[in-house]
């Protein structure tokens, strides 16, 4: 394994190689930075380009389109006080008010190098992490999966926010969609209605394209003729990092603290990089000695956020590569890249593609550079873009849309099928029925049936059964534990909104 | 009255339209030729294809383009295309495994005879029957006879209706074999994880996959289900040497037309691809480098039959697999 390394460094360092991160990174901060367009939402786009790129371009250029996309939106946050991504969301509490404090470059210049901060740190940990895990994973059987893709299911009730209901359906209509077509196991025919096209079932792609970027552009398209409001700060000077050495070493703390929940966030399923901005800096808050400046405009916010939200991408890289299982729609995003590519994640991924693996962290790691770089430099083009008109964009972005679909798998069918999830997808926020949770239920729940149906037949050889599986039984007992937790939690939270309301 | 003679209008110009295309076998090929693949890219059978659509442009002196269309094991594919137009600018590139395994468990209804067959052109480096390196089995026969020993416990990774689900169905009629058979993925790569793990003992995977593991002693052949010894490994046995004749499972890769494309297009397609197969250098180079494949290249009858024989050796056990 040891010996990919070298390989995997020399796969990156080619001039094409470093010119798609480069161009990657660019394309992901012009994607992260305009509201209503998001890291998940470039890779959408880009997928179809790197289908005839070799695999190590191809996911080089996807994982540098996600790493601007995350880092980008923190300058809508703090320029137009409108997060530019969802993982932003918490940039925006001090770092609208750093700019109206004529701050606006140092808080530029802060968000920016603890996002990179915070990659390199997510980095490392992969880096550490995902060797072991995939040793350990080799380990996982039928039992196992069925009770991971469980607990991971679990999860998706921390997820739903306020309405658990609404969750829940989400969640069933993805595990539903993902039942149409060929079963695990016996390959019987679900839900195909004699049509041929529908034997092969819907595929991630075409459920991700139709649900994050046509839904996207039908609800943008509702107020493109509206005039823009918000006032976008111009007047920024990046003087060097914006900040002094003394004031970055004083966050140190806040920095490690916000990177390791944002990598644990990364890893567990489902949980994007949203949450763990708010948590980050919620936890910063809490921590701190001067709790009352949060919200005022001080730095703290802009680094708990920033070096929370980039180090999710490292953890979520985790349990993509080494168990397939994806962390947040972005990474689900890189799993199809990955699969178009012919690199299979799971325990034996180090072995069977451990140049390309390699190659992936070197991307990173120089994708948080020329991340660092460019919007260190080049934050006056991304003040521009942020003024390009959204009937411009709009219709580019739909172009790229049925590129990608067709280029899925060469069938109008997928397209159709776009078009259809678009709809649905803007039927489903009018009714505020969240979307991340389909994604989870279309992934986790064929895990879910086709190692359920092993470990049936396992069962069936060896009746000890799941007795014998101590890992599945701990996530089982997990399981159970976060399930009665969170409907705790979403009780309690419920009845304090319910009388914050009435109040 | 007005209607009849749009119809007659119609039907002339169809007739019309139709003529050039009578005639059209002289100067084929003139335009661009699509060429369907009916699995994913990267694979072993998009590999194939690919390669010898590159050669056939160097010799057809027009383009031929791969499309990759996918799902269900190749049938969306071949469903789609089998009753296109039959002009022989579209042709299919496929597995003949997929297309009788396909009829055989009945998620397709027809096989090889719904199409013009060109040529079978390619056989893959065959599917290894695998067991953990510390097992107490060295051959075939004595696997077969340790699962007659412990009927149901020694458990066979298979995927189910799949070739490798055929070849433990072979086991299990002619030589009593009995395994404990389980699903463990129709992916090859899946199946090796599943042994390497612990959670089954016998699979069955592409040489391809296996080799690494075979070198580096994790894992043993017991034996190639390849009709014949892979010249690349003289030293694993065959399964028909091994006690079990009816246990052969031949990937073959095949160049298939709609139903209807004229003989002459099909004959100079056949000819010009058997010519690359047998005669081109860097066909052999490629194919050795990639999959460990020798050229293998069948005319048009020879195609037919070798598929024919395979349908009625897959059709045998499709009671078992429905």
């Amino acid at each position: 394994m040891l010996a990919d390394i070298i390989p995997g460094l020399m796969s990156v360092l080619t001039p094409t190689v470093l010119f798609f991160i480069i161009f990657g990174v660019f394309v992901g901060i012009i994607f992260g930075s305009i509201p209503g367009l998001t890291a998940t939402m470039a890779i959408v786009m880009f997928l179809p380009v790197t289908y005839t790129m070799s695999p190590i371009e191809g996911v080089s250029t996807l994982v540098a389109l996600y790493v601007g996309g995350i880092s980008g939106g923190l300058i809508a946050a703090i320029l137009l006080n409108i997060p530019g991504t969802p993982s932003s969301i918490a940039t925006t509490f001090d770092g609208t008010p750093m700019a109206r404090k004529g701050e606006a470059g140092k808080a530029l210049g802060v968000g920016v190098v603890f996002s990179f901060c915070g990659t390199i740190i997510g980095l490392l940990v992969l880096v550490l992490v995902s060797p072991l895990l995939a040793a350990f994973a080799i380990k996982f059987g039928p039992y196992e999966y069925c009770t991971l893709a469980l607990f991971a299911l679990s999860l998706v009730i921390s997820l739903t926010g306020r309405d658990l209901v609404k969750g829940l359906i989400s969640g069933l209509l993805g595990v539903m969609l993902a039942t149409v077509g060929l079963a695990p196991v016996d390959s019987a025919k679900r839900f195909t209605f004699g049509m041929v096209d529908l034997n092969a079932g819907f595929s991630l792609l075409t459920l991700l394209i139709g649900l994050f970027a046509i839904t996207e552009v039908i609800k943008a398209a509702e107020d493109v003729r509206k005039p823009v409001t918000a006032k976008i700060e111009t007047n920024v000077r990046i003087k060097g990092f914006g900040f002094s050495f003394a004031e970055f070493w004083s966050q140190k703390l806040n920095l490690l603290r916000s990177s390791a929940i944002g990598i644990v966030i990364g890893i567990l399923p489902g949980i994007g990089g949203a949450i763990s901005g708010m948590l980050a800096y919620t936890a910063a808050k809490n921590q701190s000695k001067h709790p009352e400046k949060f919200g005022t405009g001080i730095m703290d916010g802009v680094v708990a956020s920033e070096s929370a939200n980039n180090a999710g991408i490292g953890g979520a890289l985790i349990p993509l590569l080494t168990l397939g299982i994806p962390g947040d729609a972005a990474t689900a995003m890189l799993l199809g890249g990955l699969m178009v590519h012919q690199i299979a994640p799971g325990p034996l991924i180090f072995d069977k593609s451990g140049v390309e693996v390699f190659g992936i962290f070197f991307a990173l790691a120089i994708s948080a550079v020329a991340m660092l770089i460019i919007e260190l430099f080049g934050i006056k083009i991304f003040i521009r873009v942020l003024k390009v008109p959204k009937y411009l964009l709009l219709p580019v972005i739909m172009v790229l849309c049925v590129i990608g679909a067709i280029g899925n798998a060469n069938r109008m069918f997928d397209v159709w099928s776009v078009m259809v999830f678009g709809v649905m997808g803007y039927l489903l926020i009018k009714a505020k029925i969240p979307h991340v949770p389909m994604i989870l239920g279309f992934i986790l729940g064929p895990i879910f049936e086709l190692n359920f149906r092993r470990a049936v037949q396992h069962a069936q050889i060896d009746p000890s059964g799941v007795f014998s599986h101590p890992i599945a039984i701990c996530f089982f007992v997990v399981t159970i534990i976060v399930v009665i937790f969170s409907l705790r939690r979403q009780r309690k939270e419920a009845a304090l909104l319910k009388a914050s309301e009435e109040s | 009255m007005k209607k009849f003679a749009t119809a007659l209008t119609f039907a002339a110009a169809l007739t019309v339209g139709a003529a050039p295309a009578a005639f059209a076998e002289d100067d084929y090929p003139s335009q661009t030729i699509t060429m369907i693949c009916s699995h994913g890219a990267g694979g072993d059978t998009d590999y194939n294809t690919r390669l010898i659509s590159r050669l056939l442009e160097k010799r057809l002196g027009v383009s031929v383009v791969v499309n990759n269309v996918t799902g269900a094991n190749g049938s969306i594919a071949l469903t789609q295309y089998k009753d296109e137009k039959p002009d022989g600018y579209t042709i299919v590139g496929t597995n003949a495994m997929s297309l009788a395994s396909n009829e055989a468990s009945g998620l397709s209804d027809f096989g090889y005879d719904a199409f013009e067959v060109i040529s079978v052109y390619g056989k893959q480096c065959g599917e290894n029957l695998l067991v953990r390196a510390d097992a107490p089995y060295n051959n075939l026969e004595e696997l077969i006879a340790a699962t007659q020993k412990d009927p149901d416990t020694i458990t066979l990774g298979v995927a189910m209706g799949g070739s490798s689900y055929i070849a433990g169905l072979i086991m299990q009629m002619d030589k009593d074999a009995k395994f404990a058979m389980v699903d463990a993925g129709g992916d090859g790569a899946e199946r090796m994880t599943s042994l390497l793990g612990g959670h089954i003992d016998v699979t069955i995977a592409p040489y391809t996959l296996a080799k690494e593991y075979i070198e580096s002693g994790k894992v043993k052949s017991l034996c190639t289900l390849m009709s014949d010894r892979l010249p690349a490994t003289p030293d694993i046995p065959t399964a028909r040497e091994s006690g079990v004749p009816n246990l052969m499972i031949d990937t073959l890769y095949v160049l298939l037309a709609p139903k209807g494309t004229p003989k002459e297009i099909v004959d100079k397609l056949s000819a010009t691809v058997v010519d690359i197969v047998n005669n081109d250098p860097e066909y052999k180079e490629a194919i050795m480098n990639f999959n460990f494949q020798e050229p293998y290249g069948l005319n048009v009858e020879d195609s037919i039959a070798r598929l024919k024989a395979q349908r009625e050796h897959m059709m045998s056990y499709a009671k078992y697999l429905q």
